[in-house]
């Protein structure tokens, strides 16, 4: 991807516009008001559908700003996973809020990963994953599997970058639900692309020890 | 004018993409979040960043609007406002914002949004100076890019937010500052 | 009747905490426990997260019921799925109703999570939360 600097700038401010805002942002009352909105609104309704491709530049745009902060390749994933991580606490408790009555913790290293590869994929990407492996050399390491994951379908990772895995965003969706499970693990994004499935990726779940 | 919005219906319909919207929702309030941290509560930086993402975006989404719906040119600029709502709101956010407050010279609009996917859960930080945060301001940049991709330069942005204060719109104003005619459109070599 | 609430953080540190009476059978609301009680309980609680870090491991369950005593008080537990732990010092056994009030504070709990610049290891603060959280504690105890 090309930097792409705005060309034009809005530098003035309208009038009327300043006006309008001033005039509404009147006193404590309005403070008051605006503390608490999010307690009304019940968690329960799942909320509907956006365009996929707002999704894949809002991603996009991500990549290029935290690019510009980054150290090199290694770090621009930390930082993707970082970002992933801030959603996976919340996905993880709002998906068990959701089950109401049958709501339950994990309390096996394979019922939170079966619940990864099943309800957060299927509640972030519509669709579960597409495999849950136990490596055979080291019993620490599993293997989540996407043969298709959105966030890299669409992202087209600049020449001078082609190492970058834009699903170490996904990674630490992954890392963030087993560490708040106590299932603490280092998840990292690792493309396997096949003929038939050119995006393939491979989380890798690197557990430090196993209760 | 209806047939402007049976134009984003059809899109939305049967030629879109869809995703979870909680997915966007959740990665929108990641990435804002990093900036404010990065940004240490500067919220004007934070707004000025978020305005030159949704810019770049803009570039990119009139592109697919006009692949998708081979709109013809809007003829004045109340064209455009119903084509920025029903079809550019709709067939990407599947919302359709109100347009209200035109001023007499027809140069300014309001979008006034009754529903906003970006914002479902947003609490602002307890900071006294929070309010000067515009939490959703990537549209501010997003209407201002595809615009400008149109020949049409606009600015854009919000006069007020429910985030901020539920007992009020979420709200921004669009003005056209001018029609860049027979210019090489930016983003194009 | 006495009632203390604590949530807690993964590091153990509470997050909120609010200490309350009965509102039933003309309780007026008010905490009374005893000067000594007062002090202790941030301490019960602490005891008690002990026995809870054994038990959330042999049940998925997410409400544990009373986990601990400590003289006429009974401790009672909930763990989220992201390992918050709810606990509350309280004099009767009444578990359907505590267990009611848990899910209702872990709704609440949940939405305030939910907004992107909360962080898990952050104070609640909100009024609006403590509002909510005492009329729940109305509500059911």
């Amino acid at each position: 991807m090309a930097d792409r600097t705005p060309i034009v700038h809005s530098s003035t401010v309208p009038g009327g516009v300043t006006q309008l805002r001033s005039a509404s942002s009147q006193a404590s009352l309005v403070e008051s008001a605006r503390k608490g909105a999010i307690y009304e609104r019940s968690l329960q309704r799942k909320r509907g559908e956006v365009s996929e491709s707002v999704m894949a530049l809002v991603i996009c745009e991500a990549v290029q700003y935290l690019q510009k902060q980054a150290k090199g390749i290694a770090d621009l994933e930390d930082r993707l996973n970082r970002l992933g991580y801030h959603m996976g606490q919340r996905v993880l408790e709002l998906i068990t809020l959701r089950e109401g009555k049958s709501a339950k913790r994990e309390t096996k290293v394979l019922g939170i990963l079966q619940f990864i590869h099943t309800m957060v994929w299927r509640t972030l990407f519509g669709r579960p994953a597409d495999a849950l492996e136990r490596s055979t050399e080291d019993t620490n390491q599993y293997m989540i599997i996407d043969n298709d994951p959105l966030i890299t379908r669409f992202i087209s990772v600049p020449k001078d970058m082609a190492q970058l895995n834009c699903a170490a965003f996904a990674a630490g969706i992954i890392e963030a639900v087993l560490d708040a499970s106590l299932f603490t693990a280092k998840v990292t994004a690792h493309t396997m692309g096949t003929p038939q499935t050119p995006d393939k990726t491979v989380y890798l779940v690197q557990f430090e020890s196993l209760r | 004018m209806s047939k402007v919005r049976s134009v984003g219906e059809e899109v939305w319909k049967h030629k879109t993409d869809k995703i979870n919207s909680e997915l966007l929702t959740l990665t929108y309030g990641s990435i804002v979040a990093q900036l404010v941290a990065d940004f240490d509560h500067d919220y004007a930086k934070v707004n000025k960043q978020l305005d030159k993402m949704g810019y770049n975006i803009g570039l990119r989404l009139i592109e697919e609007l006009l692949a998708k719906t081979g709109l013809p040119r809007c003829q004045n600029f109340r064209d455009t406002a119903e084509a920025v709502a029903k079809v550019g709101f709709k067939m990407f956010m599947n919302i359709t914002p109100t347009i209200s407050n035109w001023s007499v010279d027809s140069k300014q609009f309001s979008l006034v949004f009754t529903e906003n996917p970006l914002a479902e859960f947003v609490e602002l930080p307890d900071k006294p100076n929070a309010r000067d945060l515009w939490y959703s301001n990537i549209y501010a940049g997003v209407i201002r890019g595809a615009l400008e991709m149109v020949q049409l330069q606009v600015e854009a942005e919000f006069v007020s937010d429910a985030v901020q204060d539920p007992s009020l719109p979420t709200e921004i104003r669009v003005r056209l500052v001018k029609v860049l005619e027979d210019e090489i459109p930016p983003g194009e070599d | 009747m006495s009632y203390y609430l604590a949530l807690l953080s993964r590091q153990d540190k509470p997050i909120y905490e609010l200490k309350f009476g009965s509102s039933r059978q003309g309780g007026d609301g008010q905490p009374h426990f005893d000067k000594a009680m007062d002090d202790l309980t941030p301490f019960v609680v602490h005891a008690a997260l002990d026995v809870v870090d054994d038990v959330q491991w042999t049940t998925p369950a997410m409400y544990l019921k009373t986990v601990d005593n400590f003289y006429s008080y009974m401790i009672s537990a909930f763990v989220t799925a992201g390992n918050i732990r709810f606990m509350l010092v309280h004099e009767t056994k009444n578990e359907e109703s505590i267990r009611q009030f848990f899910l209702d504070v872990y709704d609440l709990y949940v939405k305030t999570l939910m907004s992107p610049f909360y962080r898990v290891t952050d104070k609640i603060q909100s009024p609006a939360f403590d509002t909510k959280v005492r009329a729940l504690a109305r509500k059911y105890l």
